[in-house]
């Protein structure tokens, strides 16, 4: 009777400790995540890899879909500046030619959207590029940097509404100096 | 926790008032003054027969008639009676006892003026210059009830003696006086008129003459001669022939003041009294202080005056017996004293002022009954002169037989007129700034101080520049504890916005500049801008004989100088802070460019004549018939920050630059027109030329240049097509009229008038405006930046405003709106009136009397530019033509703002550990 009970099984907070899972990335800032806590998003994937089992596997396409594929994906991706435009247009035509903060503003991103995308021209279409499309690839990225460089040109235009480009007399004017005279007469009271 | 809130509110209260007032009555400053009052017409008196309080009353060498408060020194009304009087225009002011009128005399014109708010009752003009003007208080020994009437004798061709109604100043008897005597004074006993006229004797000796007329009719009762032997060569040795006393008297000394001799008028004795000399001085003035009313005792005080001291003699007059006795005598005292008198029913009180005590006896004894001390007289003087009574005027209270409270208004030798209330100031009204001349803004010489200590380390090597900063920031530890004593003050008073802007040392915007102004009477006065509540500093710097007039210009030639320069003599500098004539004169530099030709030209023959090192370049005649009104030339020191203006589409008109160009005036007195001329006066070329007829001469010409443009107005006459109007007109000068032309010169870097003559593009705009205006300057302010406002002096109204430019621009369009380009640069359709906006007017609801000039001076805040008016008013302000861009106004809310501050600290520490113990949160919470 008095047999030995066999031992308790450990609690959960003790296999929640011995478990093996690796602890996610903490959310946000330094502090590291307390011991045994799982993040949701650790639990969420498992529970998507468990179901997706359930779904058989999509047949791989072959390189050569690949390929176009990734290129018309690159052809999407260089255009899609040039569809922002009418909106930008529109949008600075809106905000008028005075100098407000507003106006500023919207001026100031339409400036760095362009020169910031055409810097990252590397990564954006790192994924997307493979040695066989290599050639393909630089129509693609010329239309990029196109596209892009239209938008500037409309920040241009704006700029230049706004009467920021020294393009006339005026804006050169402080530096032109009077011409100085090689008399000078002065008045005598008598 | 409370309780700072509670002192917050408090200081937020308290700054309500500081901060939202208005600027007006603080930025400017105003001295409504009357001129150096004259003894002969000053006097206390009631406005009212009913009212205890008395006003001082007098009419001033500047021929203002004028009403002042005892109490403070606030003018309670004054009149304007002739325009550019001084000092050797008679006048006469007369208030009958117990009277609300008080009557003037000045030139040929009498007038009665309420005596409580200087409203004109009536007033008369004779058809000769005045002699005497004196109110008759007795008829036929009655006391008439009622206005009482005055006496009046005018010269000229024509001398006559009139009798004015008191009510209405109609004439109700008029005596002709004839022959070939003088007409002098006119006199009135209880029942006589006397009129005394100096009759020439052979050998060019006078004689007084005396004719007594009937009060009642005018008939001439008796006349006689008084033989004064030949003792009286000139009319300056009348010391007096006493007024409306019990027994008047006439009183004479020789050319030597020798001996006084005294006559009762009526009567044909002559008592004679030799004059001591005390110390043998030479006796220079003889002075006679008689009661002017009529119950009072016939005692007078005889006041004599050598060049070092002054005594007095009282003298009785024995009516039954028809003699004068001497009384007592004053002693003799060092220095300038000043006698005067003042009844109390029949009783005789004479006060005397010396610069160090205030004296007052009876006339019956030489018991002193009242005696103070004088520590000072509160005014600014030279450091080697002492402010010394000229002329005084009293009011004694007596109680029982000693006197408990006197009051003297006492003009000092410093031009101030002080208030005495027992020997102590009470107030004092800087009465010679009323005869200001000229004026001219100086840099203090603490300033200009530092900036030589600055150059000199800028121009030497670094370690001597080094060691020099040293020991002068070693110095100004020195001042260290005295900053640090004044830093709560200065603290609190910025916080509330009641600071005054600093003193002279610390300024640092340039606020406080000196304003040194010569008088007509050759003083030379110091105020601070920036202060101008006391005189810093005041001396006479020119001995002018009475009658002798001179002319000074002053100036500022180097930051911290003032240099005064006149006809008779070559520039004399004197420290702007200090006023210490400097000994060394230093060469004026000219600072705006060595390496130029130097041409000079001046008035001469009636036209301009041009000299290069002694050789004449051009003369400029006008023709026939023209003469020369004035002549404005650019400012020396006038910068431009902008050598073009820019349009609306950024294009841009350049402006016609030339420091040699000056603004001419001409007027042709037969056909009635005015030419202005704009001439580069480098080459004597005339770049702008017009004339305008039917141009009424006798009103004021007023005209102004200044950058690139000019302004004149005057008054139009009418003509058949146009009604009377007065005109302004401004022009402004252009390289091209095409945008973005710089002219046939285009960009070189110098040019020679004399070789390449180009010639400005003019624009001119004519405006009507409401009155004329007799005098114009612009506003200056450090680098040119700041738009201009036209500063116009407006006579008729006694006022000044400031007209922005843009409201005047000759680029005006006509007949059309403004396009959009327009808009832009702020231009707006012309209209050819222009109203005198109310917000235009400096001196806001204040006159401003007599303004003969305005100057400007650039603060070291771009935006500000000071202004002072001298004339007989002294008017001073700070404009900000483009608004206070750069400083902080009052409205400013320092509490709003240091609140928002708190608030934003203090809701970050409420809000942090909040935000805290959310993150935490977070992540100690699942899902």
């Amino acid at each position: 009777m008095a047999g030995q009970l066999p031992p308790p099984p450990p609690p959960q907070w003790v296999l929640d400790l011995t478990s093996t899972t690796t602890p996610s990335k903490p959310k946000s800032g330094s502090i590291p995540d307390p011991p045994g806590f799982t993040s949701t998003t650790a639990l969420t994937t498992k529970q998507s890899k468990s179901s997706s089992k359930a779904i058989t596997p999509r047949k791989q396409p072959s390189p050569d879909e690949m390929d176009t594929l990734k290129l018309k994906k690159a052809w999407e991706l260089a255009l899609a500046p040039a569809k922002q435009l009418p909106m930008n247009a529109i949008g600075m035509y809106m905000s008028g030619n005075s100098l407000q903060i507003f106006s500023i503003m919207m001026v100031f991103m339409l400036f760095k959207g362009p020169i910031t995308a055409v810097l990252n021209i590397q990564s954006t279409f790192q994924r997307l590029e493979t040695e066989t499309n290599r050639t393909q690839m630089l129509g693609v990225k010329a239309a990029f940097v196109g596209c892009n460089l239209l938008a500037l040109a409309l920040g241009l235009w704006k700029v230049n509404g706004m009467g920021l480009l020294p393009t006339t007399r005026s804006d050169w004017l402080a530096w032109e100096t009077a011409r100085e005279p090689l008399e000078r007469a002065y008045y005598v009271p008598s | 926790m409370l309780l700072p809130l509670i002192a917050a509110a408090f200081l937020l209260a308290g700054s309500g008032s500081a901060v939202f007032t208005d600027e007006a009555w603080n930025v400017d400053y105003h001295y409504a003054l009357l001129g150096q009052p004259k003894q002969s017409t000053s006097f206390f008196h009631q406005p009212n027969p009913s009212s205890r309080a008395s006003l001082v009353y007098t009419l001033s060498e500047r021929g203002v008639l004028g009403a002042v408060n005892p109490r403070d020194g606030a003018v309670v009304w004054r009149q304007v009676l002739l325009a550019g009087a001084s000092a050797h225009n008679a006048s006469f002011l007369r208030a009958g006892e117990g009277q609300d009128v008080v009557i003037s005399g000045i030139g040929s014109q009498v007038a009665a003026w309420s005596a409580a708010d200087g409203r004109q009752a009536w007033s008369v003009d004779f058809p000769g210059p005045l002699e005497d003007v004196e109110i008759l208080e007795l008829v036929d020994g009655k006391d008439t009830s009622g206005a009482k009437d005055a006496v009046a004798l005018s010269g000229g061709d024509q001398p006559v003696v009139q009798r004015l109604d008191g009510a209405t100043g109609s004439v109700k008897w008029q005596y002709q006086l004839s022959g070939t005597d003088v007409p002098y004074q006119v006199s009135a006993s209880t029942t006589e008129v006397f009129v005394i006229s100096l009759h020439k004797t052979i050998l060019g000796y006078l004689k007084l003459k005396v004719t007594s007329l009937d009060p009642v009719s005018g008939h001439k009762m008796d006349e006689h001669m008084l033989s004064s032997e030949n003792e009286l060569a000139t009319a300056d040795t009348i010391v007096t022939v006493g007024a409306n006393s019990a027994s008047p008297i006439n009183a004479w000394t020789d050319s030597t003041h020798s001996v006084l001799k005294v006559n009762i008028m009526g009567t044909k004795g002559i008592s004679s009294f030799d004059i001591e000399k005390h110390g043998g001085e030479a006796v220079e003035r003889v002075k006679l202080h008689a009661p002017y009313h009529i119950n009072s005792l016939s005692h007078f005080l005889v006041h004599y005056e050598t060049a070092t001291s002054h005594w007095a003699e009282v003298f009785h007059v024995d009516l039954k017996r028809g003699q004068v006795e001497k009384a007592y005598s004053l002693p003799k005292l060092a220095g300038r004293g000043a006698f005067s008198t003042s009844t109390s029913d029949a009783n005789v009180y004479f006060t005397r002022v010396t610069s160090d005590q205030v004296m007052t006896v009876s006339s019956a004894s030489h018991g002193v009954l009242g005696k103070w001390s004088v520590g000072g007289f509160n005014v600014a003087a030279a450091n080697d002169e002492t402010a010394e009574p000229i002329h005084a005027v009293s009011e004694v209270s007596i109680r029982g037989d000693t006197v408990s409270a006197v009051r003297s208004a006492v003009l000092l030798s410093t031009g101030d007129w002080v208030l005495l209330r027992d020997g102590s100031p009470v107030w004092s009204r800087p009465e010679m700034l009323a005869s200001t001349v000229s004026a001219a803004f100086a840099t203090p010489a603490e300033v200009e101080a530092l900036v030589q200590q600055l150059e000199a380390e800028a121009h030497s090597n670094p370690i001597e520049a080094y060691i020099h900063r040293l020991t002068r920031h070693v110095q100004d530890l020195q001042r260290l504890p005295a900053i640090i004593m004044s830093l709560p003050q200065k603290v609190v008073q910025g916080f509330l916005g009641t600071s005054v802007d600093g003193d002279i040392t610390s300024d640092s915007f340039g606020f406080h500049q000196i304003i040194a102004c010569a008088t007509q009477d050759g003083r030379l006065i110091a105020l601070d801008a920036g202060n101008p509540d006391k005189v810093l500093w005041n001396q006479q710097i020119a001995d002018l004989q009475p009658g002798q007039t001179w002319q000074p210009s002053v100036s500022s030639p180097k930051g911290g100088v003032v240099e005064i320069s006149s006809k008779a003599s070559a520039g004399v500098q004197y420290n702007a802070s200090s006023g210490e004539q400097l000994v060394s004169i230093l060469p004026i530099d000219v600072t705006a460019d060595q390496a130029a030709q130097e041409v000079k030209y001046a008035m001469h023959d009636g036209g301009l004549e041009a000299t290069v090192d002694s050789s004449t370049t051009w003369h400029f005649m006008p023709t026939s018939g023209e003469r020369i009104v004035s002549l404005v030339p650019r400012p020396l020191n006038d910068p431009v920050a902008s050598i073009g203006k820019v349009l609306g589409d950024r294009r841009v008109l350049y402006k016609y630059l030339d420091p040699n160009l000056a603004l001419l005036v001409t007027a042709n007195d037969a056909a009635t027109a005015a030419t202005f001329y704009v001439l580069n006066t480098v080459s004597g070329a005339i770049l702008y030329s017009n004339v305008h007829t039917g141009v009424d001469l006798s009103s004021p010409i007023s005209s102004m240049l200044s950058e690139n443009w000019f302004t004149y107005s005057f008054t139009a006459e009418a003509s058949g097509d146009s009604p009377k109007g007065h005109q302004l007109v401004v022009g402004e000068l252009f390289e091209s009229l095409v945008a973005n032309d710089r002219g046939p010169l285009s960009s070189t870097a110098n040019y020679s008038s004399m070789q390449t003559g180009t010639e400005p593009f003019t624009l001119t705009k004519i405006y009507q405006i409401p009155e004329p205006i007799s005098k114009m300057a612009v506003t200056r302010t450090r680098q040119g930046i700041t738009s201009r406002q036209l500063l116009a002096v407006l006579a008729d109204s006694s006022a000044i405003v400031g007209i922005p430019y843009g409201v005047v621009d000759p680029r005006r369009p006509i007949g059309r709106d403004p396009t959009k380009d327009e808009q832009a640069e702020g231009l707006v359709r012309y209209s050819p009136v222009i109203d005198f906006d109310p917000r235009w007017y400096l001196n806001h609801q204040r006159e401003v009397v007599g303004v003969k000039d305005t100057i400007t001076s650039p603060a070291l805040l771009e935006s500000t530019s000071l202004v002072f008016a001298y004339g007989l008013d002294i008017f001073g302000t700070r404009l900000s033509p483009s608004f206070s861009f750069d400083v902080l106004g009052k409205d400013f809310n320092k509490f709003q703002m240091l609140a928002t501050v708190a608030a934003l600290a203090v809701a970050t520490c409420v809000v942090a550990p909040l935000v805290t113990r959310k993150q935490v949160n977070t992540r100690w919470q699942f899902m």
